[in-house]
């Protein structure tokens, strides 16, 4: 199997911005190409090999793994746009790692900084520490965030995480984050997001939701106004298909949305609001 | 004949605060060159005509520190080594051009890119989350005229106009006389949501007192009980819910609402999300009748600034050319954070004062590197910075163009000249930009 | 005397507005904006006069201001300090990586000291570049 290790020689002053280094750009290159790449940092350009040890045979990114070791808390966008093939990263990672990337595996063994696979398409992406604000977020001003794939996060996400989440049941998009815990405005404006949560929650979860799945396995500091309590339940289905157990007290909402449907019931002729966003909080 | 001693000029614009006052008089000294009276301006507004007048706070010539004291310089002597340092510098931050004119600004555009530097202006701890909301959820605006003439329900959220934009009550907002709205005060409406009972409030016919850093569930709660939600809750952010019904029958029966909003919602916790939050709001409740929101932007020509950059690179701040390209990432490029995490290695401010608005953490890492300060003023950020560059004031040393809080361009007048050798703020961007491209060599 | 839980909002006043337009490097910008601007009830509780300094202490920093009742109560519970380098002593730096720090809504205890003296803005700025 091939397999690329890179490991980081120096610090950089300023953030060293390496969307190169991904199994697309790696693949079939002998380490004296790869060691050419060109990395930014500040307002210069560099190399792969000015910064990084590089050993390893390349090969197809389908099969390629890349391994890199260091602590890589200034470097940003490792594995941008990433298809396919596998990134592990000893160590702790800067901002965006895996954003946009549609296929394959980044696995970082240590925390994440902002806006972990922000906008992901797919693929999964999995960090055993913690990760910043905006994990699987939109970027500013994208009304389509994260579009399918699996987020896992074991520690703690920041703010904003999933914001303007786009799944689909129709077309098998489900865009999805496991987390330990969670900063406020969690699956902001979310559509069709699935969200489970082992512990705490700060406030505003599902603010703006206009359909999704958020369970949350402990508590949230304060709910919003905009949730109704519907009842008690012992299992919940996600969009995936996986059941979670246990007793939970379920909410719909965001009925603060306008894309929620308000439909005149014939019969009482009052309004009837259907609400097709779910909150699910530890009973 | 009798020399004329005094000029009076008429229809100055006021280089202050967003709301841009067009309607002032002011009397010079022309022998003198000295601003000896300025009549219909705010209190703000006339101590910053009178502080233009050449005094132990104004700067008048090129200072370079030396050994921790200030010497004079000559402007290409201060020019060469101010150029020296961003040239060889990696990651500069440019920062402040709100209260400076357009053509300033654009400049400014043109050194940043020209540096491969950051680019950010004062929205970056004021206004920003605005920008922010208004690209995700957009944003139903319209100009202050428009409400003073039509507006029948006036909302300030977070915003106490009294204190920061003493006029805007008096030309557009409260007391002022409309097309449509012949008795003035009498014809609308205030409310006021703050925490505090501001002065804003204590002239206002209703005053919401909102817990603080929960202005997120308030409208989130109207919104769901203006779709005629049943809520589960009894009490939102500390208003009992039967308020709540009380103030959305004011909303929905007014013929032409607007909300003014102001610091009290971006620059507490949730940021963005309240504004995001409120353009809903204001969205949904054309359901039912006008409504519009318009925000209280700070300095002069913040708007101004976010123009400028807008259609010089695509966005309204924190820019970074450092990839020869604008790239926009609030939270990223911005400077207070770029501060925080210590990524920049020397920094121009242009006519502002980060040393006194930055919260104190980030000051010590921009006080860490080179620091080039154009300003007319003493200021805390002046005083710790290496070069200091006097410039005249725009809007009333020399013209220029600034953006009201609502778009609206307007000309800024020259009243007087600048004391000593002061510049303005557009010929030392310019001065820099020249010896910059020729120290890179292009 | 002390009291604590309190929040702490900071903001535009006309004075800071006038001040700093006049010089911030002057005497009267410390009047304007080197104060802290407490809750009428909450004042009675510190047994003091208007303009005793306090010092203000939040997870973020500490500053010695004057006190005075706020003009824009009641406010029970909440402090205000006009915006300036006073306040930005102790502000929440951290913007939630929107840009923009948290200036309003910290939590903060303010207490009377009996040494201690307010800075003016110079000699406060100073001590952050020396640090």
């Amino acid at each position: 199997m091939p397999e690329i290790k890179l490991k980081l020689k120096k610090q950089p002053d300023f953030p060293l911005e390496a969307d190169v280094i991904s199994p697309d750009n790696l693949a079939g290159k002998s380490t004296a190409e790869i060691k050419n790449l060109e990395l930014y940092v500040a307002n210069e350009k560099t190399t792969i090999g000015e910064f990084f040890s590089v050993s390893g045979k390349s090969g197809d990114a389908k099969e390629l793994k890349i391994i890199i070791d260091g602590n890589l808390s200034k470097v940003k966008r490792i594995g941008e746009k990433m298809t396919d093939g596998e990134i592990i990263i000893n160590g702790n990672v800067g901002m965006h790692v895996g954003n946009q990337m549609s296929g394959g595996k980044i696995l970082v063994n240590g925390n994440a900084d902002d806006w972990a696979g922000a906008m992901l398409k797919g693929g999964e992406l999995e960090i055993t520490g913690d990760a910043g604000n905006y994990v699987g977020a939109a970027y500013r001003g994208f009304w389509k965030g994260m579009g399918n794939g699996v987020i896992r996060v074991k520690g703690k996400v920041g703010h904003e995480a999933l914001t303007w989440a786009d799944g689909s049941v129709v077309a098998k998009r489900f865009p999805t984050l496991y987390c330990g815990s969670a900063g406020s405005f969690l699956g902001m404006h979310g559509h069709g997001a699935t969200i489970v949560v082992e512990g705490d929650v700060d406030r505003c979860a599902g603010a703006d939701q206009v359909k999704g799945t958020i369970v949350i396995k402990g508590k949230v500091s304060r709910l919003l106004p905009s949730y109704k309590k519907i009842g008690e339940v012992k299992e919940i289905d996600l969009f995936n298909g996986e059941k979670i157990t246990g007793k939970f007290i379920e909410y719909s909402g965001d009925h603060s949305v306008k894309k929620n449907h308000n439909v005149i019931d014939k019969k009482t002729n009052k309004v009837k609001i259907s609400v097709n966003g779910r909150l699910y909080i530890a009973a | 004949m009798v020399e004329k001693k005094i000029n009076t000029v008429y229809d100055v614009v006021c280089p202050f605060c967003g709301t841009l006052c067009d309607d002032l008089e002011v009397d010079v000294n022309i022998k003198e060159n000295l601003v000896v009276e300025v009549r219909n301006a705010c209190q703000i507004g006339t101590k910053k005509f009178f502080s233009s007048n050449p005094s132990p706070h104004r700067y008048e010539k090129p200072l370079i520190k030396d050994n921790g004291t200030f010497k004079e310089v000559s402007w290409d002597e201060a020019i060469d080594i101010a150029a020296d340092i961003l040239a060889k510098s990696k990651r500069p931050l440019l920062y402040g051009f709100a209260s400076t004119e357009c053509e300033a600004q654009s400049k400014g555009v043109e050194l940043a890119e020209t540096l491969g530097g950051i680019l950010d202006n004062t929205a970056s701890v004021c206004h920003g989350p605005t920008l922010l909301a208004e690209q995700d959820v957009g944003v139903p605006t319209s100009t202050l005229g428009e409400y003073k003439n039509r507006a029948d329900l006036i909302i300030f959220w977070g915003s106490n106009p009294v204190h920061a934009h003493p006029r805007h009550l008096g030309r557009y907002s409260q007391f002022v006389r409309g097309y449509f709205r012949k008795d003035g005060r009498n014809d609308r409406f205030i409310i006021v949501v703050d925490p505090r009972n501001t002065h804003t409030a204590q002239i206002a016919d209703l005053h919401i007192q909102v817990n603080p850093n929960e202005d997120y569930e308030l409208m989130n709660g109207i919104r769901a009980m203006l779709r005629g939600v049943e809520l589960d809750a009894k009490m939102i952010s500390g208003i009992p819910i039967e308020k709540i019904k009380e103030l959305i029958k004011i909303l929905k029966e007014c013929k032409y609402g607007v909300i003014f909003f102001g610091m009290g919602l971006t620059q507490s916790l949730a940021h963005h999300r309240n504004i995001d939050t409120a353009i809903c709001l204001t969205r949904e409740l054309n359901d039912y009748t006008k409504f519009l929101i318009t925000p209280m932007r700070g300095h002069y020509n913040i708007t101004g600034a976010n123009t400028v950059f807008t259609w010089n690179t695509g966005y309204g701040y924190s820019i970074d050319f450092s990839r020869g390209y604008p790239r926009y990432n609030p939270g990223e490029f911005s400077s207070v954070d770029l501060l925080m995490r210590d990524e920049i290695d020397a920094s121009l401010i242009v006519a502002s004062d980060p040393a006194s608005n930055f919260p104190a953490a980030s000051v010590k890492n921009l006080f860490k590197h080179p620091l080039i300060s154009v300003e007319p003023h003493h200021t805390p950020t002046s005083e710790n910075a290496d070069i200091i560059l006097p410039a005249a004031f725009a809007g009333i040393e020399c013209e220029g163009t600034a953006y009201r809080m609502d778009h609206v361009p307007i000309r800024l007048r020259k009243v007087k000249d600048a004391p000593g050798e002061c510049l303005t703020d557009r010929e030392i961007l310019e001065k820099l930009i020249l010896k910059v491209k020729e120290k890179l060599g292009e | 005397m002390s009291l604590e839980n309190l929040i702490l909002l900071t903001g535009r006043t006309i004075n800071q507005g006038v001040a700093l337009e006049g010089g911030k490097t002057t005497k009267e910008n410390v009047r304007a904006a080197g104060i802290c601007a407490i809750d009428k009830d909450d004042f009675k509780k510190l047994d003091s006069i208007v303009g005793t300094p306090v010092k203000i202490t939040t997870d973020f920093g500490e500053v010695v201001v004057y006190s005075t009742i706020s003009e824009e109560g009641p406010h029970p519970g909440i402090i205000f300090i006009p915006m300036g380098p006073w306040a930005n002593q102790l502000v929440n730096p951290d913007s939630q990586s929107c840009g923009t720090p948290t200036y309003k809504g910290m939590k903060a205890k303010l207490e009377i000291i009996q040494t201690g003296k307010v800075l003016d803005a110079l000699e406060l700025i100073k001590t952050l570049k020396e640090a």
